[in-house]
């Protein structure tokens, strides 16, 4: 693997855009919350806001070296520091924050961990996002 | 009502149609098939493709949000233990909560229509500013 912990990717920002969290809360089938609609405004729903949809996956994937065959999504931590709403405009700068191998009896397990902190108007961390992507084996 | 006397209510998912899956490969702008092409998720080892792991963990955080509301939301940690197939239903529960001033805790957990745990975690929020 050639990434190193403390790898930044360079800034993006991200538009949060009406039809993209609608077409979110379409697949879950589920209200996020009371009142929730997909208008500029209203709050974001919890678990929207990942690397994948708002980074795009392809240039971390590509830097992690990881094979998508043998990869999955291991979880989350979200902390929630501002309210973050339809419409916002957040930048985020995805860091590599962790990478850990295990070998277990169904063979090595690599642990890397993408943290994203996203940047509101005011400059200030809205949200902290900490996915856990795993890949099996090689 | 004091948060003593709160409980989050289970959330039980729609099943999670293929139709879904598509919404949620859009949505998300994920490139990955292993979500969409059963042949795809065959060559890794599964016998057909998968959720997206983030059909979970948004079911985990709407059923806090259901109940106490987004802004009060402070952190959601959830660890995905086991793949989420087409036609399954999550069922969220919040248990063990804790109230330490002015936050509250929880543990959660998800599991699927046959009872397996697909993912766990645990949940901080504002405490009730009424109690």
């Amino acid at each position: 693997m050639g990434v190193e912990v403390g790898h930044t990717f360079p800034k993006k920002t991200f538009t949060v855009e009406p039809h993209r969290v609608e077409e979110f809360v379409i697949a879950l089938g589920v209200e996020p919350h009371p009142g929730w609609k997909p208008t500029k405004g209203n709050a974001v729903p919890l678990g929207f806001l990942m690397y994948v949809t708002t980074y795009g996956a392809d240039e971390v994937h590509g830097m992690l070296d990881f094979d998508l065959l043998r990869t999955v999504y291991g979880g989350t931590d979200s902390e929630y520091f501002a309210p973050v709403y339809v419409g916002d405009v957040l930048s985020v700068s995805p860091v590599i924050s962790s990478l850990v191998v295990k070998e277990t009896k169904n063979g090595k397990l690599t642990f890397a961990e993408l943290t994203c902190e996203y940047i509101n108007a005011d400059g200030i961390i809205a949200v902290r996002e900490k996915s856990t992507t795993v890949e099996r084996g090689n | 009502m004091a948060d003593k006397d709160f409980s989050v209510p289970t959330l039980s998912s729609p099943e999670i149609t293929r139709l879904r899956l598509a919404y949620m490969a859009v949505a998300m702008r994920d490139p990955n098939l292993v979500h969409m092409e059963d042949d795809y998720a065959k060559k890794s080892g599964l016998p057909q493709v998968i959720a997206h792991g983030t059909f979970a963990v948004a079911y985990v955080g709407f059923a806090l949000s259901q109940a106490v509301g987004v802004d009060r939301v402070r952190r959601v940690k959830v660890e995905l233990t086991a793949p989420v197939f087409p036609q399954d239903i999550i069922s969220v529960d919040y248990t063990d909560l804790q109230i330490n001033g002015d936050l509250t805790t929880a543990r959660i957990s998800a599991k699927n229509q046959s009872g397996v745990l697909v993912a766990r975690g645990e949940s901080t929020w504002v405490t009730n500013p009424s109690h």
